[in-house]
């Protein structure tokens, strides 16, 4: 029976065993869904596990054990029609260096089995889309770092196909190309595609994903959307404090509340505290009371701090 | 079978809309040919003994030119598939809607093209420069040779360029094996002028077996039952190298 999740990953387990070296256990029976459409954000640090899941969802390496389905499609018994429903932007850059980008797009079009006019239309949209028009006939080699990317990215936005694999996809572009893929990574998934995203920067994760998995040595430590994810962490909050004056009382009153996060200058402060919500109030009353405390604001903690708490947690109670 | 052509069309793009790939493709044999190839010719005005006969060296040497076209295309790729792993483009080949055995077969397909190609213009070019009379009526297994021979190159050179991870070793191991599987051989002269270890070196090497081959049809000189013998060698060679390729590339990721 066909599974209606766009992904599906049951029990994965992935063992290396390099020459003369011992065993790496890179999955240790990881399990997940995806539903189709979403956009689902893998995290965790770096030799997670997360760039293996990658590779075992997109065929390019076989699992030790358990199940990892794309599409309908089993990944270890129908690799070819799992690819067939598959595109996907690789950790590391990948693209013909001696072809100009037309050449990359129409050279990947063609892999894709995608028909020459419709090649034509699609590769005029994503040209437009990625900022890559004019350097249409530019060869890859001659590309700047984050063109390259960009034209990474645009390849597999070319495919059209149901499920998208981004790993790391940003990583080396400037605000404004990262700016450019993620308003794409929105646009293709609203047109329906089901978007798979590893990434470091947490801000992006926070922003784009409607479902997260924390993935940290082989096991997944949390997973669910960015309210359940950050429910799991213990409550943070961010103040930022517009002081009369920081006295050095003020500095030292804050200081001794053992904050996260913590800048200052001499009229304002930024703390990141982990405490129930009663008592931030409680801080805050104390501020205004003997603190000259002019004007405050108090947000939640962002995905990065739950990100850095549950992998604190995990080193002290692992899994 | 639908992703060969696009493979072929990939290969197509790269390796002929660059001057440096056309040249070791299609060029750098003929160099041989017609530079070494006639410094020698005159060197040894006499000619090369060879099965009781006296042949120019030219002649001798078309049916080696026609091995190292094979052999030389066979690196070419080699190198590319080096490249392609080394940027990254390889891995994303596999995770394509194409079976592994698709991929190869498009590459080999390209590589016996342009191989069949380069052979025509030697061919062709030591007809027409350096004289050399061509036994026409067995022209057509010269280039069933080539095929064959280059078939074999690929699948052989193509697991170094997917074992091998650090460029420096990749292209020391690749220029041993050019010198000394191109030297130890009867492509430059005959294996009788040869010390015993030489010949016997030569004798084992698959580059000998292909270039008797082509010489043998081509101008017609050779020991037949030795050849024929020689070319079991060859497709034992290849479907060792081919088995042992398709082996590499499905553990590769």
């Amino acid at each position: 029976m066909k599974s209606h999740y766009a992904i599906e990953v049951v029990n994965l387990t992935k063992m290396y065993t390099p020459r003369g070296k011992p065993s790496v256990h890179a999955l240790k029976g990881i399990s997940f869904t995806v539903e189709p459409g979403a956009i689902f954000g893998l995290l965790g640090p770096n030799g997670a596990g997360k760039s293996t899941t990658i590779k075992i969802l997109t065929t390019l390496t076989p699992p030790t054990s358990g199940r990892a389905v794309v599409n309908g499609f089993d990944c270890l018994h129908q690799p070819l029609e799992t690819r067939r429903s598959l595109a996907v932007v690789l950790q590391q850059n990948a693209f013909e260096l001696y072809l100009t980008v037309l050449g990359n797009l129409r050279t990947y079009a063609r892999f894709h089995h995608i028909p020459r006019k419709e090649a034509d239309r699609r590769i005029t949209e994503v040209l437009d889309q990625f900022g890559l028009y004019d350097e249409r006939y530019t060869h890859a080699i001659d590309l700047s770092g984050g063109m390259r990317r960009r034209l990474q990215v645009a390849k597999a936005f070319l495919s059209g196909k149901p499920v998208i694999f981004l790993d790391e996809a940003t990583t080396g572009l400037d605000p404004i190309n990262r700016r450019t893929t993620l308003s794409a990574i929105r646009e293709q998934a609203s047109k329906g595609s089901t978007i798979v995203l590893t990434t470091h920067l947490l801000d992006e994760a926070e922003d784009l994903c409607d479902r997260l998995v924390i993935v940290d040595h082989g096991n997944i430590i949390a997973e669910g959307d960015l309210h359940e994810i950050k429910r799991l962490g213990v409550p943070a909050y961010t103040l930022n404090l517009i002081f009369r004056n920081v006295s050095p009382q003020t500095l030292q009153f804050l200081k001794a509340q053992n904050p996260l996060h913590f800048k200052h200058n001499d009229t304002a402060a930024d703390i990141t505290l982990q405490r129930s919500h009663q008592q931030i109030l409680d801080i805050i009353g104390e501020l205004d009371r003997h603190h000259d405390l002019v004007h405050f604001e108090v947000h939640t903690a962002d995905l990065e701090d739950v990100f850095i708490d549950l992998l604190s947690r995990q080193k002290e109670e692992p899994v | 079978m639908k992703s060969i052509p696009a493979v072929v069309y990939r290969e197509y793009l790269l390796r002929t809309t660059s001057l440096t790939w056309l040249f070791f493709d299609l060029f750098m044999p003929l160099i041989y040919l017609l530079i070494f190839g006639i410094g020698f010719d005159r060197a040894l005005s006499e000619g090369i003994m060879m099965e009781g006969q006296l042949i120019p060296y030219n002649e001798f040497f078309l049916g080696g030119i026609l091995a190292m076209t094979s052999f030389g295309i066979g690196m070419n790729t080699s190198y590319g598939f080096f490249m392609d792993r080394d940027n990254g483009i390889f891995y994303e080949h596999l995770t394509y809607p194409m079976t592994r055995g698709e991929f190869l077969l498009g590459k080999v397909l390209f590589n016996c093209v342009i191989a069949t190609v380069a052979a025509i213009i030697a061919l062709g070019l030591g007809s027409w420069i350096l004289g050399i009379s061509l036994s026409v009526a067995h022209l057509p297994l010269v280039f069933v040779g080539i095929i064959i021979g280059t078939a074999g190159w690929f699948f052989f050179l193509m697991i170094f360029a997917l074992r091998i991870r650090r460029n420096d070793m990749y292209n020391t191991i690749i220029n041993l094996l050019y010198f000394i599987m191109l030297f130890a051989s009867s492509l430059f002269y005959p294996l009788d002028l040869l010390p015993s270890w030489l010949t016997t070196a030569a004798l084992i090497n698959p580059v000998t077996w292909q270039a008797d081959f082509l010489r043998y049809f081509t101008i017609g000189v050779g020991d037949l039952p030795q050849i024929m013998l020689q070319s079991v060698y060859f497709l034992i060679f290849l479907a060792v190298s081919f088995y042992a390729g398709t082996v590499i590339i499905r553990k590769i990721a």
